[in-house]
């Protein structure tokens, strides 16, 4: 359980003057518990939601702790919680910043997932420090992205980069896909090299990034791609990819997957070549 | 193989009673002339999300069933169960889950919404029947597209998340969280993906009527506005319209998977957004009034919101998210077999409380399973019911009529840009003008945290907001302006010192080239708006140019004055008004002698006090919470008041003296300049057409009454009430956080 009590302190008249705990759109302390107790995401998420302005200590406490659920959907809707108190979250972000630095992978992962999703963006040199850390494991640098890629912010393209070459393929097939959703991303040039990942979910997410930012330079490599991969994910993403790239040289790759055994590929590949003018 | 049925001996006996007994002209009951019945099983769950939420992901039971499509032939509780996709269809197919389909008007195809493995998104497949075969039809593979139907001249509609403006993020809805749906279409063939404008929240489950039109489900939030509402547009996603739920004329807060029983006639899911594992109530709606056909019921004619009605069809069933009573249960989603005045319908439903709470602590999931659904009786046959699948979406395999293709003219003189405007903006069903009171009509674009802004705009609720300009009211009452497409935007009639009259309440937008001109200002839906001599007076002007192809990262002005300004910064536009003018009297040291406010808290009789400060300084940490994010200001907090809903939620004491020089709780309203007492107590100046002494109210002025030598400017009046009446934000594009570099 993270412990802010010490940092709760200075905000002690706060919650304490908030202490009736019972919301006009129905919210409360007591349900909350009940919906902790029942264990269902859903419950969970929509008591949190339905206290999006409820302050009482009880509920600080309780929501601190769903941080650091096991579950992605219960630790967003706590850090969204904590969104809506600023003063709190940036107490409860400078403890997960500590986390980023020293913390074990699930540390690791809670702070990312709370830094990110909060919109923290004075968190991000952390957020590039933390991705360079050798004994943070995957979930840990999944997280790492994962805030990155929420915020949007260009600040996070060390993090992307630097986990597109992590020894974790599922890592690196996340870094490979949020590198498009960053606002402001003008080349998928760092995405190229991994068209060739030996993981096939790696090859899809570069294929998909590449095509969807329009790289034309990548269309050689991915005509390659469609009609010799040999998994049928990859060869359909590297068809749409071909159709958002538009080059009249992938005519022939395309055309010879037109009949591809594989029905994920077959009308992707059709569709692409009609779309080449 | 597990055996199917729980109750097939009964689910016959009752069945055949429902058919044939009572003397019914038919003979072999609702279902007679239906030879089978497709139905998609999903694994049991508990945890879907609210009613908008499509990423729920479960392949697979604990004993390895998959998610599957089904048909059920004939469809009674003894008929012959066939999966009918996607064993046959590969290996790629092995951990597939199915959300949603439709089947094709021929009923040789089914075109259907699936996810291939953790790691993908949802997809859409067509499902040959005749032998078998499934291709996936190409969509952004890093996007999810669900909800699919079949509309005429071979294209599929879908929800999706891929967003349709280049370079920006889908919408966030700004209270749960979800990454918006939106409308497209594409070919069968795959060909000419077209995503629809969009709204600033979610749309879903779209349906086809037989006029042509889709209705779905759109989730409007604006201010106060929070509810899912049933909404129409054309098969190309042009001319969008109200439908049912707003106007009071709601059954609970959403109403859903609406499905057409006769024209003008559906029935839908009534329920709370969350909670309920999106199922709830039946409803029977009726749009436009009433008539009989045979045993039919239509309400085809004078459809509007204003006419529609419903029925419940469960009256047992909660609208909100009460766990439902044993035997009562939730239905999922219903298709009438016919339109009678009671239908009869072929449902999902639940047993149980169906709610996500009492499931989960019971450690149970909702267990759907399909029923034909007497409403005349309110008698539920069991069909059929998968004890570890949902058995959701039944519907007959069977031909159906094609309806028209639906779509609007499009303007290619627009080159790209939407064109909007009303015929007259006096015609209102909603508010009343004094003839020739507005002058023109505010056009303003909405945007929600995806830009990059922390999680509130300031602590009024509302979302970010970017001014596109105003457009003059003619002398006809029409106008006209050529805006971003895609964008969505609201529209405010505003008088000649720039200040809110009334302000439609919801987001629209309109595709590239579309033009929606309207009659009035939500004038009444159900009557024709008579144009004479034929073309307004706003045509013949021109529209006013807005931004129309500009591109949103550009949609920003550091040129505040008045004709230029768009976002409203607090931290940069508003404070400098009061650095330059107000800090003489209005700073920390209060040379203004004002009385503070009290917060109290009656059950342990702690309080603060918060006295008028219109510095830009930080505020402290014990009004933090109730003065919303830390870089808010003293000035914000002054004038935009504290979290009201924090405040009513905490069940604190708010309490002031009446005296003038006492701090209110607010100085402005949001949307409601005219109304806020910043702006009565400045008494502005006139804006429109072009900016005068002339003042807004008969009162003395604040700055001549405190005996100041200058005012302000006319361009800091319009500030001021801009800001006020695009929702008093601390944020804009032009102060966005995610602007600096870290």
């Amino acid at each position: 359980m993270k412990n802010i009590g010490t940092k709760l302190a200075a905000v002690a008249f706060l919650v304490c003057v908030a202490s009736p705990a019972y919301a006009g759109k129905g919210g409360s302390a007591a349900k909350i518990r009940d919906a902790i107790r029942s264990n269902s995401v859903d419950a969970i998420t929509a008591e949190i939601e339905r206290a999006e302005s409820l302050t009482c200590s009880e509920c600080v406490q309780m929501v601190t702790n769903l941080l650091e659920d096991d579950r992605y959907a219960v630790r967003e809707v706590a850090a969204w919680w904590f969104a809506k108190r600023p003063a709190l979250k940036d107490m409860v972000a400078e403890t997960f910043l500590d986390d980023l630095a020293s913390g074990g992978t699930i540390k690791v992962r809670n702070a990312a997932d709370f830094l990110g999703r909060t919109v923290t963006y004075t968190a991000l040199p952390a957020l590039r420090a933390a991705i360079h850390r050798d004994n943070v494991g995957p979930e840990g640098k999944l997280a790492l992205v994962r805030a990155v890629s929420y915020m949007g912010h260009l600040g996070g393209n060390e993090v992307l980069t630097t986990a597109m070459a992590d020894g974790d393929a599922g890592v690196r097939a996340a870094a490979a896909t949020a590198w498009r959703d960053i606002l402001g991303q003008t080349s998928a040039a760092p995405v190229v090299p991994l068209l060739a990942d030996g993981d096939a979910n790696v090859r899809a997410a570069a294929a998909t990034t590449v095509g969807g930012m329009g790289h034309v330079a990548a269309a050689a490599q991915l005509e390659t791609m469609v009609v010799s991969d040999p998994d049928p994910v990859v060869r359909r993403n590297a068809a749409w990819a071909l159709g958002k790239l538009q080059q009249p040289s992938s005519r022939v790759a395309l055309a010879a997957v037109a009949a591809d055994q594989s029905g994920l590929v077959r009308m992707t590949a059709r569709a692409s070549l009609a779309s080449i003018r | 193989m597990k055996t199917y049925m729980k109750t097939i001996a009964i689910a016959t006996s009752l069945l055949t009673a429902a058919g044939a007994g009572c003397g019914s002209e038919e003979t072999s009951g609702p279902l007679g002339n239906v030879d089978s019945l497709v139905v998609l099983q999903r694994p049991k769950r508990n945890d879907m999300g609210d009613i908008f939420q499509y990423t729920s992901y479960k392949p697979k039971t604990e004993s390895g069933v998959n998610a599957r499509l089904v048909k059920l032939e004939p469809p009674t509780a003894d008929g012959k169960q066939t999966v009918i996709c996607c064993d046959q269809a590969g290996p790629e197919f092995a951990n597939i889950d199915i959300s949603g389909y439709d089947i094709s008007f021929d009923a040789k195809q089914i075109v259907f919404s699936g996810k291939l493995a953790a790691n993908q998104n949802y997809g859409l497949f067509i499902l040959t029947l005749a032998d078998g075969s499934v291709d996936q039809i190409p969509t952004d593979p890093a996007r999810d597209y669900v909800s699919p139907i079949f509309l005429p001249g071979d294209k599929i509609m879908f929800t999706t998340n891929s967003v349709v403006e280049a370079g920006a993020r889908q919408h966030r809805d700004e209270y749960e969280r979800g990454t918006t749906l939106q409308l497209g279409r594409i070919n069968t063939d795959g060909t000419g993906e077209e995503l629809g404008a969009r709204n600033l929240s979610h749309r879903t489950f779209p349906t086809l009527m037989s006029d042509g039109r889709v209705m779905f489900t759109q989730w409007d939030h604006l201010g106060g506005m929070n509810a899912g509402h049933l909404m129409f547009v054309n098969q190309d996603m042009t001319n969008l319209r109200e439908g049912f739920g707003k106007e009071g004329t709601g059954a609970s807060n959403s109403t859903l998977k609406a499905q057409e029983i006769s024209p003008g006639r559906f029935v839908a899911i009534a329920t709370s957004r969350n909670r309920t594992i999106q199922a709830g109530a039946l409803i029977d709606v009726r749009l436009g009034v009433t008539e009989t056909d045979g045993d039919s019921v239509l309400a085809r004619e004078r459809q509007s919101e204003a006419n529609a009605t419903y029925k419940d069809l469960t009256p047992d069933v909660p609208h909100d998210m009460t766990p439902s009573a044993d035997t009562v249960g939730r239905y999922y989603d219903a298709f009438a077999l016919n339109a009678k005045d009671k239908p009869d319908l072929v449902v999902s439903w639940a047993n149980g409380p169906v709610e996500s709470s009492v499931l989960g602590s019971a450690g149970l999931e909702a267990n759907f399973g399909v029923y034909l659904l007497d409403t005349a009786r309110n008698q539920r046959h069991p069909i059929l019911d998968h004890e570890e699948m949902w058995d959701v979406f039944p519907r007959p395999l069977m031909p159906r009529p094609v309806p028209d293709i639906s779509g609007s003219a499009v303007d290619p003189t627009l080159n790209g840009a939407t064109q909007i405007g009303s015929m007259n903006v006096y015609n209102s069903s909603l508010k009343s003008f004094a003839p020739g009171s507005i002058y023109g009509v505010r056009v303003m674009e909405g945007f929600s945290s995806e830009e990059g802004f922390p999680e509130m705009f300031g602590t009024t609720m509302f979302e970010g907001q970017a001014n596109l300009g105003v457009a003059r009211v003619q002398a006809d009452g029409s106008w006209l302006a050529n805006i971003p497409a895609n964008v969505p935007i609201h529209v405010q009639a505003v008088d000649t010192f720039g200040m809110n009259m009334f302000s439609e309440p919801v987001w629209v937008s309109g595709r590239k080239n579309e033009s929606r001109v309207c009659g009035g200002c939500h004038e009444p839906r159900d009557k024709a708006t008579v144009i004479d001599p034929g073309q307004t007076d706003a045509f013949a002007v021109g529209a006013t140019q807005m931004y129309g192809l500009t591109p949103r990262d550009q949609r920003m002005s550091l040129d505040t004055s008045r004709d230029k300004v768009m976002g409203v910064a607090w931290s940069t536009t508003i404070q400098k008004i009061f650095d330059d003018n107000c800090l003489g009297c209005h700073d920390s040291r209060n040379l203004a002698g004002m009385q503070p406010y009290t917060i109290t808290d009656p059950m342990t009789g702690t309080s603060i006090q918060w006295t008028f400060n219109l510095e830009g300084t930080p505020l402290p940490a014990a009004f933090a919470e109730i003065g919303g994010e830390p870089a808010f200001t003293a000035s914000y907090l002054s004038i935009a008041g504290p979290d009201m809903e924090a405040i009513e939620e905490g069940g604190l004491m708010l309490s002031s003296c009446s005296a003038a020089n006492c701090t209110k709780l607010n100085y402005a309203m949001p949307e409601d300049s005219r109304g806020s007492l910043l702006i009565k107590t400045l008494n502005p100046t006139r804006q429109f057409p072009t900016q005068t002494g002339e003042r807004a109210f008969n009162t003395t002025p604040h700055m001549a009454a405190k005996g100041q030598a200058t005012d302000l400017t006319g361009d800091e009046f319009y500030q001021l009430i801009l800001n006020i009446d695009m929702g008093v934000n601390f944020y804009a594009r032009e102060n966005n956080p995610r602007l600096s570099v870290y």
